[in-house]
This record gives C-alpha cells, structure tokens and sequence, in this order.
C-alpha cells in the first residue's frame, strides 16, 4: 500500500531519517515558539511536515498554530515562503479553519497561492484542500475574492495542468457559482490526461465535478464543441451504477448536441447502458427526436414538460436548442434545392420573410451556409468546397505524430509495469489461448499468429 | 403520436373505402370469382362486398350459395355484416334490403347447427376411446378429424390446438409434414403471418426426412425383385426417382409460396419476391391453387414485391428469364408481364398507369391490401430516382410528362426523394430544373480525413482518461488496462 511511484521519491529517504527523529521532537515542541525554530532550523520538508504533523496534542495543535508569537509577532512573517512553504500552510490553515482565530488578511492568502513552492506542498495534501476550502469559507458572501487565490492555487500545484487534482473541481464549482466563466478557460483548456490519487486528495466524484462544471462554463460561453467534449467525458466516466451527475450531464450534452449537429448523437459505445435507457424515459429523448421543427412545435413540446426542464435548470439551454432549429431546417433546405424564394423558405421554416432573410444573413456570415440572396428575394446555395491550407495539413500531421509518439511510450510504459508482468506471467497459459483466438479470426489464415498479428496488418 | 394517427386514419379509410370501378379500372368479377373455391372464395368474396357495393347483390348471392353447401354458421352473420357495409357505403345508390337479395333460412342454421354439435360429440368420444386403448396412430387420426371439424366449422382457436396435440402422436415425417401443410392453410387463411414461419421450419427438416426414408425403400425393393434385367430396374429407379423429386418439389412449392405470404404480410417485400420467385410451377400448387392463393395472385405479389425492392438487372435474370416463373405465374396474368417488360426498357408511365389501372383488382387481394400503398409507393420512388440516374439535369417539365404528372406534383415527388436520400440531387426551384449533385471528390477526402483525424484524437484523450480513472480508482483494471491502450493502438493506426 505505500504511495507509489510519483511521491515516492522524496519518500524513502525522508521517512527514514525522520523515523527516529521525530519521537525526540514530539516531546520537545509544545509552543508555537518552539515549532517555529525547528521550522527555521535547517531540515529537510518532510521532517518538518512530520514535526508540523505530529507536535503538541490533537486538540491545541490547531489553536496552538493559529495564535501569534509571544513577543506579538506574526509567525507568518518570520518564516519565508520559499523555505518554509509547509509552516506558512499549516498556519494559514489553523487560522482559516480555528474559530475565534485571527483570520489571515487577503495579502497573506494571495502571496502564499502566487510564491509557495510546490513540491513541498505536495506533502501536505490535506493542508491544500483545507486551504482552498478555507478560502472560499473566508471570502463569505464576496465569492469573487476567492478566485484568484485559487486560480493560483490550481495552476500551480500539479506539476502540470493535465494531472487532475480536487482543486480543479473545487474552483471550477467557484467559476460557475460566482459566474465568471472566462477566469477557468486557461485551465479548462489542458485536457486532464492523468489521474494521480496520491498528488491531492482526489475522490472519484472530483472528475466527475469538475467536467460537470467545464462543461457548464463552455455552455456558458457558447462554445458548444468544447461543452460537447466535456459533458461526454462525465457521461461516459466508468461507474458500476451510474451517478445521478452523469444522468444531467448527458440531459445536457443531449441539448448540446442538438445545437452543435442539429440531431441527437448516439453515446460511445462504452456509456453506460443503464445511464441511456433512464434518458429514454425523460422528454429531453423525443424532444432530440423531434428536432428540428418550426419553433412553435418545439415551443408546444417544451411547455409540455416545462416543469422537467425547469427542475433540471435547463430552459435557458433549451431555449438556445429551439432558436437554433429554423437554421437546421434552412440547412436541410440546401442539401434539396439550388434556389428557392425567400417567402417558399419561410413557409418551409414557419418565420416571416424578412426574418428568414436575417437568418440566412447571418448563417452566410457564420459560415454554416453558402449562399446568395438577389434583389428579388431568390435565395441561391452554393457547394461550399472545404479548402485547407499546407499549414493546416501539417498541423494536423503533426498532432497526429505526437499523439502516436506519447501512445506508444504509455504502451510501453504499461508492458513494463509490474502490474501487468505479474498478471501476464500468471495467465499466460490462458491469455495466449484467447489471444490466438482472436487472431484467427482476425488475420487471413497462415499469416503472423500470435498477440500482435492484429497490429502487423495496420503497421 | 402524429404518425400514429395518420396510420389509424389510413388503415380506416382503407377498410371504408369504396373502390372504383370503371372504364379507367376494369374488374372481372365473373373471372375473379372463378380461381377461387370453397372457403377461400366466401373469404374474398366477403372481403370484397363491402369495398364494392356496385357488386354487392351479385357477390352476396354468390356467397350464399356456397354458403349453403358448408358448415361454418357465423360466416352467415359475416355476410350480413358485409352486406350493411356495402349500403353504408353507397349512399348514391341504394341497395335493395337483405331479404330480397338472399332468403335467410333460420331452420338450415339451427339444422347446420346442430349436425356439427353430433359430429363433434361423435369425433369427441372417439378420440376419448382411442386415447384409453393408447393406440398411437388412432389418436393422431382423431385429432386429425377434430381439427378438420373445428376448421370447416370455423373455430381456427380449437382446430389450431389439435394440429398441436397432434404432433406428439406422428410416427413418420411425412405425417408431420402433412400436419405442417394443414396448419400453414389454418395460418394463410386466418392471415396470422408471424407464425407461418415457424411452420415452415418444423415442415422442412420433416420434408427431407420423409423424402430420404421414401427413397431407401423404394430403391431398395426393385432392385431385388428386378435384378434380372438392369435395364427395366434403371428405368424404375428412374421413375420412382422422378416422382419422388415431384412429390417434393410439390411440398417445396407451398412451403416457399407460404414463406412468401408471410413476408409479405409483415412487409418485408424483398424476402417475399425471393420465396415467390423460388416456388416451383403452379402444378406443384395443387389444391392451394383454388383453396389458399392461385397462381395469379402469386405472379402480382411478386411482381410488386419485386419491383419495389429489386434493382432492375436482377428483376430481369429472376423473372423475365426465369422460365418456370414466366410459364406457371406471369402467363396467368397478362398485364403483369407487361409491368415487368414495360419496367425494363423505362416505360415508368406506362408502369404507373397499370399499376392503377389494376388497383382495384390488387386491393381485393387480401393478403396485398394493406401493402398496396407502401408497395406502390415504393415503385415509384424507384421509378423516379431510375429515370434520374443517366441525366446531369434534368427539366421537371420533361420529368413530369414522363410520368404523367404536373410539375408541382413532380417537385413535390423529387423534394421527398431528396430528402431520403433516393435521389442524388437537387431542385432548381425558379428554373425548374433537378440537376445531379457535383461531388469534389478530393476536397471531399481532405475533409473527411481532418475530420476523422480530429475525431479520432479527441477519442484518443477521452480514452486515456478512462483509462486513468479505471486504474485509479477501480484497481483490478491492470489486467484490463492495457487492452483499453491497445484498442487505442490500434484504432489509431487504422486511420
């Protein structure tokens, strides 16, 4: 059970010294005073989280922390940040978190999230998580204080910003509640590719959280692919039952969907299967499957579920979803005519003429359409061909490389862990006979057999 | 919901619906009545009384007087039933009342009524006697008779339960065969479609066996009893082997026409042309040629079938070129083969105009009614995205005189086939002109490709994820993850 690999590192050697040091320590240090010169004394961070840990008893170590210097001054300002990251978390915690206490001023809070130094934190997990909850209790009503600290907070904590820590969901909830939503983008924009439990105190919900609310500030923003990507994620997480969250997620990737394609999508595979037969029952499924229509039709099939909609919070999202249909509909209209009357569209779509003709403007102006309108009101579509620039070829090519590049190092990272030798080596009678199983059915007879038969043909 | 309604209404206005006939939609009454005999001719008659009243008092009299030579009392109350439609129906013309057209003969009810009531108790006891004896082949006999009875009486319920009792005391396939045989006419004529199928099965591994058992023996005795003269002893064989491929090529016949019904009736009309085309000649038929489905009725399901569903080489190997078809079917129904011949050389006007012309005399075909207007449908979209195919563009005038239709009832044809995507092309509303769709291939690639590539990437991100979310926090996936990776692998490098 001993935390592996990442936070290993600084494990080993630390524990061991500090095995026997710290049974000296604990009975020394019983004042503030006294942690403080251990803190500046000259020892490695994790004995001094230990000591930090473990000093004085359970119930003062708390309200010990968070009282000042006898001398009156503030311990804060004894200890240095870079030095001494640790110290000046714990302290800013107790007084987060003490009742009673002098709470820290927004100075402190914001030096500490701009200049601590990360990889001390890192052992401290639990301080973080009080610090950035402590925060968000401390700016009270005014929430927005709370963003920046954590902004800082978040971004530099992991070692990178594709490792998903619970910070992310915390601050992301933050973003939504305070509704500013551009704050999160520089965050939301690193995919999360690794998942560390030992990095902070993470729990399965956090990923779920903190897509939920991605995908929430894309909607916001209007940027329909991104939301798209990020509802899907939580829709799709594995679960064994799935969460109540992936179920209102997936009600809104539905809707997102419907803006972004203009007809509902079918989940990947991989959804769980409980997770689509609860949606069929809800009206967000025939809503998906009566889009798109004239708008009072949609109009009609909302207020008839209205209260669902409401409950789910999702009539702003529905409404955009409906407003949108007389573009999908004129769509239509292009892949089956070559000119039609502004007024045959109308009828066609259910809007007056001059509505059709600023709908029409404006899906030219978008791009979604390729079209001209005449002085007498004739509508006339156009092919449009896809051009695609030598540039845009490249960076596509390229992605493409790095993509296969950081696969193949996973793969090969997966084949030598221990984990997977073990089993392996444990199954192996089986596994190969399953494997060549598959390769006969798989590859043209007399051809390579074996495990990777399969990759050969694609290589 | 809105789908829903328009089918009701539909099927009601079927039912409802007088059918004309006329000049422009000749209907033989004499010869239609003629092919078919005994119950299957009082089905279609009653079928078709209510959509004609113009030959309501002629097809009631009919009706009657086969009537009175079966036993089956509540076809009588059918009739009537019938007829009130038929002057429900024709409100310009009124019919003469029921009295005046047939006597209704209460004491020949009560009669009929109570002969069956004796021969069921009759057929009753004896299957009681039999079964107490446990003579096997009795029993079977009993049933057999019992299910006979109820049939000609007109309870399908009780009959079909002893065709199943039955089953349990057959010795030899061909018994099964035969109980096969008579439950598929019980299942035709009560148009129960989703269970002839499984006749069909249970009938055909009894039909091989049955034919296997037949050979041994009958190539086995001659050659005893003839082994003096090879020659005479050959010959024999090769009789006994010709009527032995007969008799099955009998059975074969109606287990495929039977097929073929019940394709139809639950609307897969490729499968049905396919059962249609495969039967054997219309002598195989026997006495399901009058009873069950003439080979007329054959020929026009599936010609329909065919022409809705068939692309047109195959509609010329499988029925022009198909003799036995072409000699047994297509023959018995002239205009049919004219359909056909007329399909493929492109006459599509001439094609529709038959297929309405002969509307009437399809819709009083049972099992086809409630397919003829998705069949016809059918073929004319086909018809039309047929005539598109060779042309770049096309006028909707020149389409429309082709067909026989206006131009806005043309437009209106295209638009829907565009929208299912039958017809590659699109309208030119102001000049009326349906021009073919111009694909940039390459343009097309290119977008193709950065679509996939982006697709696949960001399938790639969601999957990895997964994949770290499994490993941390549902441990046993260390045997599974790298499958997961692989799948990605691979899936990559397809693209």
């Amino acid at each position: 059970m001993a935390p592996s690999t990442s936070t290993a590192q600084p494990g080993p050697s630390g524990q061991g010294q500090s095995a026997h040091a710290p049974a000296e320590d604990k009975a020394q240090i019983t004042t503030l005073e006294e942690l403080i010169n251990l803190l500046l004394s000259n020892r490695t961070p994790p004995q001094k989280n230990d000591a930090l840990k473990t000093f004085a008893h359970k119930e003062t170590r708390d309200a010990l922390m968070a009282a000042s210097l006898p001398n009156g001054a503030d311990p804060l300002n004894v200890l240095s940040l870079a030095d001494n990251t640790l110290g000046y978390l714990y302290i800013l915690c107790a007084r987060l978190h003490v009742p009673g206490a002098p709470p820290p001023t927004t100075a402190q809070l914001e030096g500490f999230c701009e200049g601590f130094v990360p990889g001390q934190a890192r052992l401290a997990p639990d301080r973080i998580t009080a610090l950035a909850k402590g925060i968000i209790k401390a700016s009270g009503d005014n929430l927005k204080l709370a963003l920046s600290p954590l902004r800082h907070l978040v971004t530099r904590y992991p070692p990178n910003l594709s490792y998903l820590t619970n910070l992310h969901s915390i601050f992301l909830n933050l973003c939504v509640k305070t509704r500013y939503f551009s704050v999160a983008l520089p965050i939301l924009s690193v995919p999360i590719l690794n998942v560390d439990k030992t990095l902070s105190e993470l729990t399965y919900n956090d990923n779920l959280l903190y897509h939920y609310a991605g995908g929430v500030v894309f909607g916001a923003l209007g940027r329909w692919k991104d939301a798209e990507e990020f509802f899907e994620i939580v829709v799709t997480s594995p679960a064994q039952t799935p969460a109540a969250i992936q179920l209102e997620a997936l009600k809104k990737l539905t809707l997102v969907q419907l803006i972004l394609y203009g007809k509902p999508v079918q989940p990947p595979k991989y959804t769980n299967a409980t997770l689509i037969r609860l949606i069929k029952s809800t009206p967000y499924n025939n809503f998906a499957r009566a889009y798109p229509q004239r708008v009072v039709a949609l109009n009609a099939l909302m207020t008839k579920d209205i209260d669902t909609y409401r409950t789910d919070q999702n009539i702003g999202l529905l409404q955009q979803v409906i407003n949108r249909a007389p573009r999908w509909l004129i769509k239509k209209l292009t892949s089956t005519y070559l000119t039609l009357g502004l007024n045959d569209i109308g009828l066609q779509v259910g809007l007056e003429t001059e509505e059709v003709r600023s709908v029409v403007l404006s899906m030219v102006e978008v791009g979604d359409i390729n079209a001209s309108i005449s002085s007498d009101g004739t509508v006339t579509f156009v092919d449009a061909t896809p051009q695609f620039t030598k540039t845009q070829v490249d960076n596509a090519l390229l992605q493409a490389q790095a993509q296969s590049k950081l696969l193949h190092e996973l793969e090969r990272a997966l084949n030598a862990s221990k984990e997977y030798l073990a089993k392996a080596l444990k199954h192996k009678d089986e596994s190969w006979g399953g494997m060549e199983d598959d390769a006969l059915y798989n590859t043209h007879p007399g051809g390579p057999s074996g495990p990777w038969a399969e990759e050969s043909m694609y290589a | 919901m809105d789908i829903d309604d328009v089918h009701t209404t539909r099927t009601q206005a079927s039912h409802s619906r007088v059918l004309p006939i006329d000049e422009n939609h000749p209907f033989d009454f004499d010869q239609y009545t003629s092919i078919y005999s005994g119950r299957g001719l009082v089905e279609r008659l009653l079928f078709l009384i209510p959509q004609c009243p113009s030959l309501a008092v002629q097809a009631t009299q009919l009706a009657m007087k086969h009537l009175k030579t079966m036993r089956d009392t509540f076809l009588y109350q059918r009739l009537l039933t019938a007829y009130d439609q038929a002057s429900g129906n024709s409100p310009d013309a009124p019919l003469p009342p029921v009295n005046d057209v047939i006597n209704i003969d209460p004491a020949w009810i009560e009669d009929v009524n109570r002969r069956n009531q004796e021969d069921r108790t009759k057929l009753e006891v004896e299957l009681k006697t039999y079964s107490s004896n446990m003579i096997k082949e009795s029993i079977r006999m009993a049933h057999r008779d019992l299910a006979e009875h109820y049939r000609a009486v007109g309870d399908y319920q009780s009959a079909l339960k002893h065709y199943a009792k039955l089953r349990e005391f057959c010795t030899t396939s061909q018994h099964v065969l035969d109980m096969c045989l008579s439950v598929l006419e019980l299942l035709i004529e009560q148009r129960n479609y989703a269970h002839i199928p499984t006749y069909v099965f249970k009938a055909e591994p009894a039909l091989d066996a049955s034919t296997n058992a037949l050979r041994s023996t009958s190539f086995a005795t001659p050659s005893i009893h003839s082994a003096a003269t090879p020659h005479a002893a050959a010959t024999a064989a090769q009789a006994t082997k010709d009527r032995l491929m007969n008799e099955r090529q009998k059975t074969q016949t109606k287990l495929e026409v039977a097929t073929g019904i019940s394709h139809l009736g639950l609307g897969a009309y490729d499968k049905a042309a396919a059962a249609f085309l495969r039967a054997g000649s219309s002598n195989s038929l026997g006495t399901w040629s009058t009873k069950v489905i003439p080979p007329s009725d054959i020929a026009i399901y599936a010609t329909l079938c065919a022409l809705a569903t068939y692309p047109r080489p195959q509609i010329k190997t499988q029925i022009l070129e198909n003799d036995t078809f072409v000699y047994s079917y297509l023959e018995s129904e002239s205009y049919v083969r004219e359909l056909v011949e007329n399909w493929i050389s492109g006459r599509f006007k001439a094609v529709l105009e038959g297929l309405e012309r002969h509307s009437t005399r399809h819709a009083l075909s049972p099992h086809l009614a409630p397919h003829l207007h998705v069949l016809t449908q059918m073929i004319r979209s086909r018809a039309v995205a047929l005539y598109f195919q060779p042309f770049a563009t096309v006028k909707l005038e020149k389409m429309a005189s082709a067909f026989g239709w206006n131009v806005d009832e043309t437009e209106q044809e295209v638009v829907r086939l565009i929208g299912e995507g039958e017809v590659k092309g699109r309208v030119d509303r102001l000049g009326k002109i349906l021009r073919a769709q111009e694909v940039n291939q390459r343009a097309e690639l290119y977008a193709r490709t950065m679509k996939v590539g982006q697709d696949m990437q960001s399938a790639n991100r969601k999957l990895l994820l997964r994949l770290r979310l499994y490993v941390s926090f549902f441990i046993p996936a260390s045997v599974f993850a790298p499958f997961i990776l692989t799948w990605i692998i691979l899936a990559n490098r397809r693209t």
